[in-house]
């Protein structure tokens, strides 16, 4: 149970290990390249630079399959990928499924809503039925933060994070990052000032972001009310050198100067739970619109994981705005979601311990 | 290490001029026809190719690239998924005649791979295979149009072909196995 | 589950030559041999001169691995039964404690149905007696009807039946005037109240400690402010309870599983002020910390980093076993207990052992049960501390056995209640009372897993690890609790 040392000698280069009965025995030894070692991907802060690089080239190939007349390749033909989601979402999980059958994967969709999980199964003989049943893969999508370690915890094959409590939401940062990338003047993230704007405490897409971007070296800022940041001080105190966090109350503050700027759902619930006296005063105070966008650099993109409330946290002016990112997002979602789909179904369980870079 | 080599720079270099020469002839010229190269090394291959029809025919017939991960039929038994390396054919396909091109003829599964792929791109009016070394083996009824040099093997052996643009020579060799790399 | 030999019959012959003994009564600690015969303690020989006086740790060094010291008591346990004898029954809960070292345990009231009548308490102590283990059972009854935090419970008749104390412990007494009437009628009994402390508003949902680990796991925190706040209130309440009332009432507040460095500082304060208030720490809450939520699993002493900045990551995070209430705080907490047991602001190390069911156990983390199978791996915590130099051996055998009995026999000169004194549950190193005895090698390791634990509760961070200090035996009024002996002659 002693965490794995993440050394160059652990990653052997994936064509070395390629079967000799296929022509492509491609053993050179100049070839160190990187290949993917992950079983599950639960959470994005095991990954490193080099990992993040291969799933962003992975799906670059993956936009290229996109850009095809029939945008289908047999890749995982007989595979088995069940997508379970406990909280309602359509974006996520149709781009899961669309990602899926694009690789010619055989999908299954459980909605927990419609499953035995209203009738009180657990989730470990949910996750043991579903295995029973053939899957190969999990997607899943849970109210609870860390449930997919449970997941992976009790199942034999391939786990992916779709979105857990306020924890995670690996592909989405994934994503946000790609489009960044393909967006951003010279396709650079290292060095911006990416600011992360809205209810950042109750937020996975901002805490994988926080880890994806700081992971490429992005100046990242989060901002909102302080009873939406609760505990991001301490965070960005503890970041290591090299990783750059900002919290801050100050909306001036954080857009000045920003290559980006994401703004993030506010619920209702928020004011129910006294975090906020009302969704009026938030948009008033932090809302992203045409006027204060203004303290942003003239090119800053403006990107939302959706869905969004327009006229809360995003006025409708912006939503459309054409440094509007925000149907990329949707469109690089499928390619990023492929290329998971496509890395996590080659890599073999030897993932024992964790090692955070 | 017991590396013996099969074909010396001159061998890959009259190797590749004699295939360009056949291609040609086989076709009847060079209108509608186009060279795409696996990755990895039948892509410089293609273009040494494509640089050869072009020197004795005064043409240069399009060239793409062809990346058959997503189409092979053992990911399964990767430990690892191999690195994609990109396909990018910059041509219409339909109605062309296309000739693949790869480093070395085995079983004949990245052929196989290199079909479906192309296909899914559209209807090509014929496809050959061009490859630089055969060295038997077949798994598929697969053959080649244009070969290189015909090297008789046993399984445990391993053909490198060695390309200058990643290897810093031009060369092909023949080796054994070390007994970790055989794999069950 | 192994069976335990012996446990029951009395201790006929029993030789230790050469030992480390420490009689927490007397203060003295040293080098020396023990002899039991027929369930008494006929001789105790300290070696050399009469060194080994209080505080001094002079032949630490050549120290002998086998340590003698009167058997333990735990003022916190949950034992489930009734009503969730699946997780565990008092007799599989005594074995545990016979396991853990412990000849005296104090079983929380929180059970289906609550103990909250003198029936309750009389069946409690009827099914302890027929589980044939020796280890005594002491019985808390609920401060309030049903624990339901709105009348009091049958204080008066359960005290009668035997009961030590009350608390609602699994949940404060949230409603403040309450809690002030029965701080006051429980005083006028001789009872203490055992108090969870927590603040109920600034925890609801909360998963894990509010600070940079739940942060980053995205867990509904738990704030420090929750249980000092509750901490604060308490000791307000118990000033204003010695001042304002009766003077034949003995009003004793306990708080219990204190956690946060914030918590002690409270009690430190009110202690100077002379108020009668005391409490406990556990051990979990010792040796581990809120890393461990992460998959951390060094001890909080060897803490340094995070998971996410040069610490480490042994296991994987969200580990449900991590979960209990009040959380797994910082190491700086860790070490502001520790520091409390050493200067007597502390004075008990209480294991709030809480057995769960894999099923309640093996789900979602934030819906997992919170609490941790723990009184078998106490002195394993303890002696790393002690192996670390946080806190001197003698003064860990104290507040694992003198510190515990004091609290109970605070209020010793109340006149109901079949008590026993604090020299009956703690008898101390002396000749001619009936054995109650801990023998330990403290060099030999064991490993915590569920072949080798008696509870049914395998709930704990710690299987599959390796511990140092192994119970050799727990002998208890004279008889054999717990067993792992080469014994010279058979036995009966």
């Amino acid at each position: 149970m002693s965490a794995m040392p993440r050394t160059s000698a652990d990653r052997a280069p994936a064509a070395d290990r390629a079967p000799a009965e296929h022509e492509h025995v491609e053993a050179g030894a100049a070839q160190a390249e990187h290949g993917w070692t992950h079983r599950h991907l639960l959470d994005v802060d095991v990954l490193s630079a080099a990992d993040i690089d291969l799933a962003m080239q992975t799906a670059d190939e993956m936009k290229e399959i996109l850009g095809r007349p029939i945008p289908k390749v047999p890749t995982l033909r007989g595979t088995q990928v069940t997508i379970l989601f406990y909280e309602a979402s359509t974006r996520t999980r149709v781009s899961f499924e669309v990602a899926a059958k694009n690789l010619s994967a055989d999908v299954v969709n459980i909605a927990a809503s419609s499953s035995s999980v209203v009738k009180g199964e657990s989730l470990v003989d949910t996750i043991r039925t579903i295995e029973a049943l053939g899957a190969d893969m999990i997607v899943m999508r849970h109210g609870r933060s860390g449930a997919p370690y449970l997941a992976a915890q009790v199942f034999s094959g391939h786990v992916l994070n779709g979105g857990d409590g306020w924890h995670a939401h690996p592909t989405q940062a994934l994503l946000d990052l790609y489009t960044l990338r393909d967006r951003l003047p010279g396709g650079r993230v290292a060095g911006r000032k990416i600011v992360i704007l809205g209810d950042i405490l109750h937020s996975r897409v901002a805490r994988s972001n926080v880890w994806t971007l700081t992971t490429m070296g992005a100046d990242v800022w989060v901002c909102g009310p302080s009873t939406l940041l609760r505990g991001f001080d301490r965070w960005a105190a503890s970041m290591p050198a090299g990783r750059r966090l900002t919290v801050t109350t100050d909306l001036r503050a954080a857009l000045r100067g920003a290559h980006a700027v994401m703004a993030l759902r506010l619920q209702q619930e928020r004011m129910a739970g006294g975090l906020l006296p009302s969704l009026r005063e938030y948009s008033m105070r932090y809302g992203l619109t045409a006027e204060t966008l203004r303290w942003a650099r003239a090119d800053a993109l403006v990107m939302h994981p959706g869905p969004m409330n327009e006229g809360v946290e995003i006025g409708p002016e912006i939503a459309d705005f054409e440094r509007s990112v925000v149907t990329d997002q949707v469109a690089n979602g499928v390619a990023i979601r492929m290329a998971l789909l496509y890395l996590l179904a080659g890599s073999g369980p030897i993932e024992e311990g964790r090692n955070r870079a | 290490m017991t590396a013996r080599q099969i074909m010396t720079a001159d061998d890959v270099r009259r190797a590749v001029v004699r295939i360009s020469h056949e291609i040609v002839e086989k076709h009847g010229g060079t209108d509608r026809l186009a060279i795409v190269g696996v990755q990895r090394r039948g892509v410089p291959l293609a273009r040494r190719v494509v640089d050869a029809i072009e020197e004795h025919e005064g043409v240069r017939p399009p060239i793409g690239a062809l990346d058959i991960t997503f189409y092979r039929d053992d990911l399964s038994m990767v430990a690892h998924q191999p690195i994609v390396k990109g396909t990018d054919l910059p041509f219409d396909v339909n109605g062309l005649t296309i000739v693949i091109v790869d480093d070395v003829l085995y079983t004949g599964r990245t052929a196989r791979a290199a079909m479906d792929a192309l296909m899914d791109f559209g209807r090509p009016s014929a496809i050959r295979l061009a490859v630089l070394v055969d060295r038997g083996h077949r798994e598929l009824p697969i053959r080649a149009d244009h070969v290189g040099k015909n090297v008789p093997t046993s399984r445990d052996e391993v053909i490198r072909v060695h390309v200058t643009e990643f290897d810093g020579a031009d060369e092909v060799v023949i080796d054994r196995l070390a007994v970790a790399e055989v794999r069950a | 589950m192994p069976e335990t030999p012996f446990v029951g019959q009395r201790a006929e012959v029993l030789e230790l030559d050469d030992a480390w003994l420490v009689d927490p009564v007397s203060g003295r600690e040293g080098r020396g041999s023990v002899r039991v015969q027929d369930g008494v303690l006929v001789s105790v020989e300290w070696a050399g001169d009469a060194s080994g006086s209080e505080g001094s740790d002079a032949g630490t060094a050549e120290r002998p691995s086998i340590l003698v010291a009167p058997a333990f008591v735990d003022i916190h346990v949950h034992l489930r039964q009734p009503g969730r004898e699946d997780a565990e029954t008092i007799a599989s809960g005594l074995a545990a404690a016979a396991h853990g070292g412990y000849g005296t345990v104090c079983a929380m009231a929180n059970t289906t149905p609550a103990i909250d009548t003198a029936g309750l308490v009389e069946d409690e102590l009827a099914t302890a007696r027929r589980s044939g283990s020796p280890v005594r059972l002491l019985p808390y009854g609920t401060i309030t009807a049903g624990r339901r935090g709105e009348t009091l419970s049958h204080m008066g008749e359960m005290a009668d039946a035997g009961a030590v104390g009350f608390s609602d412990d699994g949940s404060p007494v949230a409603d403040a005037s309450l809690f002030r009437n029965a701080l006051a009628y429980a005083g006028s009994l001789g009872r203490m109240l055992v108090e969870h402390a927590e603040e109920p508003s600034l925890v609801k949902g909360a998963e894990a400690n509010e600070g940079l680990v739940a942060t980053i796991l995205g867990l509904r925190g738990w704030p420090a402010a929750g249980e000092e706040g509750a901490v604060a209130r308490d000791i307000a309440i118990l000033a204003e309870v010695v001042a304002s009332y009766p003077g034949t009432a003995t009003p004793h507040l306990h708080l219990t599983h204190l956690s946060t460095a914030g918590s002690v500082e409270l009690v430190r304060r009110a202690k100077a002020a002379g108020l009668p208030v005391t409490c406990d720490v556990t051990p979990h809450h010792l040796a581990f910390h809120d890393g461990w939520v992460a998959g951390d699993r060094r001890f909080a002493w060897e803490a340094a980093g995070t998971p996410w900045s040069g610490g480490t990551a042994d296991a994987l995070p969200f580990d449900q076993s991590t979960r209990v209430n009040p959380p797994l705080r910082t190491p700086a907490d860790a070490l502001a207990l520790w520091a409390g047991l050493a200067d007597g602001t502390v004075d008990a190390i209480a294991t709030d052992h809480a057995p769960h069911t894999q099923v309640d156990k093996l789900v979602e983390f934030g819906d997992a049960l919170p609490g941790i199978s723990g009184i078998e791996t106490a002195w394993s915590l303890v002696q790393a501390g002690v192996d670390a130099g946080l806190l001197p051996l003698a003064r860990a055998v104290d507040v694992l056995t003198t510190g515990p009995a004091r609290v109970l026999g605070r209020s010793a000169s109340a006149p109901s209640g079949r008590r026993r004194s604090r020299e009956a549950l703690v008898p101390g190193l002396v000749e001619g009372v009936p054995a109650t005895l801990v023998l330990i090698d403290t060099a030999d390791t064991w490993e915590i897993a569920p072949e080798t634990l008696r509870s049914k509760g395998h709930n704990t961070p710690l299987l599959g690890r390796r511990l140092r200090g192994r119970v050799l035996a727990t002998i208890v009024d004279g008889r054999f609790a717990y067993a792992d002996l080469e014994v010279p002659e058979p036995i009966a």
